[in-house]
């Protein structure tokens, strides 16, 4: 057996039939089959994965596993994630009747892109489109606006958007995206996308 | 326009599969034929802010 983890859930019945269910201790790791020789980069994994995700999200909210990893048998998914455990299941316990929702928005005075061609290297190029990241800023009525729809944390991502992750409950989504809607009418000039649901992602990290 | 909204949807989709939730240390690098996905996710998440300005501004 060898899976790609999608997430970790706290009951099995939160994930099967949807995918495959790989017991870690007292929670259930959600895994997308492959074969031994079947790469992790192969596009028609990756949305088939992401496919995955979004039904197994109508199902009940699970922390998001940044994709990448993947398990041979429940004592290896053990051996990986052991020591997040406890963490998981307070979230997932405190959280199960939530979600996150995303709202990404361009910057108002975004600093140009680095160029691929000016850098001899791609660990260099990397670090300067890390090193890009905190130049973005948007306005402030914008982003109040934004942090009153739910439970807020704000991101800078890359060097021309701030990203605002919002944790609400599940039933308020509507809410939410009828208060975009508001927010595009409020500030016709600010370019934003807001997305979602998605599972466990930024709130899952403590230290965001 | 419902074209745009698609791929918009998509790059969004594959930005939070790549680039969001908990990191388990260990794991292999991977990459998408040449490309490493660190790279590969930090060209989705600059192409899907290209995608919400390109979108915005038709609307």
């Amino acid at each position: 057996m060898r899976a790609v983890v999608i997430g970790a859930h706290l009951k099995r019945d939160d994930i099967e039939p949807i995918a495959e269910a790989v017991p870690v201790g007292d929670l259930f790791l959600s895994g997308a089959p492959l074969s031994d020789d079947q790469p992790l980069g192969d596009r028609d994994l990756l949305l088939r994965v992401a496919a995955l995700r979004a039904r197994l999200l109508e199902r009940a909210t699970f922390v998001a596993i940044r994709y990448g990893l993947a398990v041979r048998s429940s004592e290896d998914a053990l051996a990986k994630c052991a020591a997040q455990l406890p963490r998981w299941r307070r979230l997932l316990t405190e959280h199960r009747s939530k979600v996150e929702m995303t709202v990404k928005v361009a910057a108002s005075d975004a600093r140009p892109r680095p160029q691929r061609r000016d850098f001899t290297s791609g660990a260099d190029y990397l670090r300067a489109l890390h090193g890009a990241t905190k130049a973005a800023n948007v306005d402030p009525r914008f982003r109040e606006a934004v942090s009153r729809m739910g439970t807020a944390r704000w991101l800078h991502r890359d060097d021309r958007s701030l990203e605002c992750a919002l944790l609400i409950p599940r039933d308020d989504v509507s809410r939410v995206q009828e208060a975009g809607q508001q927010l595009k009418r409020d500030f016709p000039d600010v370019p934003f996308l807001l997305s979602g649901p998605w599972p466990l992602e930024v709130f899952a990290d403590d230290h965001e | 326009m419902v074209e745009k909204e698609q791929e918009l949807s998509l790059l969004e989709t594959l930005d939070h599969l790549l680039d969001r939730g908990v990191v388990i240390a260990g794991e292999a690098t991977i990459s998408v034929g040449d490309v490493d996905l660190l790279y590969l996710g930090l060209n989705i998440v600059l192409a899907n802010m290209d995608a919400v300005i390109r979108t915005t501004d038709k609307r």
